[in-house]
């Protein structure tokens, strides 16, 4: 077993693992943070996305004791009982989800990208968010969603899109 | 070489199932304080029908889609239901509901009759209210009337209904009948990229112009199309389950089993066109599934229209476009007049 303490959501947990106990594993089981998904299990869908030092990471994909000592940010962190997060209330304000699986972590992608601090163009914000699979929505809204989330927060403008389209 | 082609596909889709009973069923309870529960077997699989069929209720009694509190899909309580499938939840199970609140708006309107002095089919359900019509000043709150319902009258505004919708079966020797009880019709449009040395195709644009009846959401129904085109999307190009010869999938992960990214999917601009059907809920059909129909034909029809190669077999996978191209191209050698 591996005795792991680290930050999640601005509380130090601790817990002890077998070694090869994932990050997303000891999230859910030992930790009870049930936000982050399984869905592949093996870093295909971005489900299981949380923030690791401010980083989007497939929690699936990293081993707990890679995490010891670090901070890490699931869905839970976001939101407060009586208030949304900005990114969660954008979501919400365009339909942005369906089934909502695949929510979790497309929300901490978002953050993750807009917490760069960097000017986006749809096309940066489509690529941000490829590695986040939705078979409902067909990533319109949720495209969408993330532009008017980032607007509010930065106070910055996605530039829009092909005038042809528009 | 990259070529820009467009191509249209069309579709027309029934909503509900052929020629077979596919019955939904409501229960609607008018409370007391004027809020209204709706009791419904459907099950909400994101696609927002508790969302719209709470409309649905709110319209007919006259309140906030707020004061429809809805108890679904547990058969503990509600009523069974044929399932979301289909496309058949607004229509049939919308139906259903419409029935239910029919009938317990009209123990509302029996019982705030003689109350407001006047017979019960003069009177409106609106903004929370019963009133006479075109007197509006004339009005009681339905909170006011479930109330005198439950405690004096003794008649608690309850409405149940059901619905399947009506058809008629397929004459075996020479196909007619009427196997659906309405239809719905679509046109999608594509612009692709297609580069004639990789065989890779890239849908630029989609437009997509659905009629649905009555769009109750139009929100959802834009979520509904855009959701639709991109599983058509993979259909097209990308998603093929692959087998052995003992029947094993092959490529049973999403690393192998292809499915379209955020990146894959083109601008779309999405037309609901608005048509009335006098048997659907508030004129409302279906959007669901028939969203999905065109786009892979759409796509084709572009892929040809750049490239001039007809893909018979789906997806149009960049191997399969660049195979049908250099036979084209074999083709057209073997037309030219021998050298002498």
């Amino acid at each position: 077993m591996t005795d792991i303490t680290l930050n999640v959501n601005g509380e130090v947990k601790t817990a002890s693992v077998p070694p090869e106990t994932t990050l997303l594993k000891m999230l859910r089981e030992d930790l009870n943070f049930t936000g982050a998904k399984i869905g592949c299990d093996v870093g295909d869908c971005g489900a299981c996305t949380v923030l690791v030092d401010g980083l989007a990471v497939n929690a699936c994909l990293m081993l707990a004791a890679q995490a010891n000592g670090k901070e890490v940010l699931t869905i839970e962190g976001l939101s407060t009982l009586d208030k949304y997060h900005p990114i969660q209330k954008a979501f919400e304000d365009v339909a942005a989800l369906q089934c909502g699986f695949c929510g979790p972590g497309m929300i901490m992608a978002t953050k993750a990208l807009i917490d760069q601090e960097q000017e986006l163009t749809r096309d940066q914000i489509k690529d941000a968010l490829s590695g986040n699979l939705c078979r409902c929505t067909g990533y319109t809204k949720i495209i969408d969603g993330v532009i008017d989330a980032y607007e509010k927060i930065t106070g910055r403008k996605v530039p829009a899109r092909n005038p042809r389209a528009a | 070489m990259i070529h820009r082609g467009k191509g249209i596909g069309c579709m027309w889709y029934p909503i509900g199932f052929t020629a077979a009973a596919n019955p939904s069923a409501a229960t609607i309870k008018v409370n007391e304080d004027g809020t209204a529960t709706l009791l419904t077997g459907t099950v909400e699989t994101g696609q927002g029908s508790l969302t719209v069929l709470a409309q649905i209720a709110a319209e007919e009694l006259g309140v906030s889609t707020d004061d429809i509190h809805v108890v679904s899909a547990d058969t503990d309580a509600t009523p069974m239901d044929t399932g979301a499938i289909a496309s058949r939840t607004t229509y049939v199970t919308g139906n259903a509901i419409k029935l239910a609140a029919e009938h317990a708006k009209q123990i509302l309107f029996e019982v705030a009759a003689p109350m407001l002095g006047v017979q019960p089919n003069q009177l409106e359900a609106i903004d929370r209210k019963i009133q006479v019509q075109y007197f509006p000043q004339r009005s009681l709150p339905i909170a006011d009337v479930a109330l005198q319902a439950q405690f004096v009258m003794g008649r608690p505004p309850i409405g149940s209904a059901s619905y399947n919708p009506p058809t008629v079966g397929m004459d075996p020797e020479t196909g007619q009948g009427k196997p659906f009880s309405t239809y719905v019709y679509a046109t999608q449009c594509a612009e692709v990229e297609v580069d004639d040395e990789t065989g890779e195709v890239d849908v630029l644009y989609m437009s997509a112009a659905h009629d649905c009846g009555t769009a109750i959401n139009p929100m959802l129904v834009e979520g509904q199309i855009e959701g639709g085109i991109s599983m058509g999307l993979g259909f097209a190009l990308q998603e093929e389950m692959l087998f052995n010869d003992l029947g094993q999938q092959l490529n049973p992960n999403l690393t192998n089993y292809i499915m379209p990214t955020s990146l894959d999917m083109p601008e779309i601009d999405v037309d609901i066109v608005e048509n009335f059907d006098p048997t659907g809920p508030f004129g409302a059909k279906g959007v669901g599934e028939p969203t999905a129909v065109p786009t892979a034909a759409a796509i084709c029809n572009a892929i040809f229209d750049a490239v001039g190669v007809r893909i018979t077999s789906l997806p149009a996978t960049a191997e399969k476009v660049l195979m049908a191209i250099k036979d084209k191209r074999l083709s057209n050698q073997r037309a030219l007049p021998a050298a002498e």
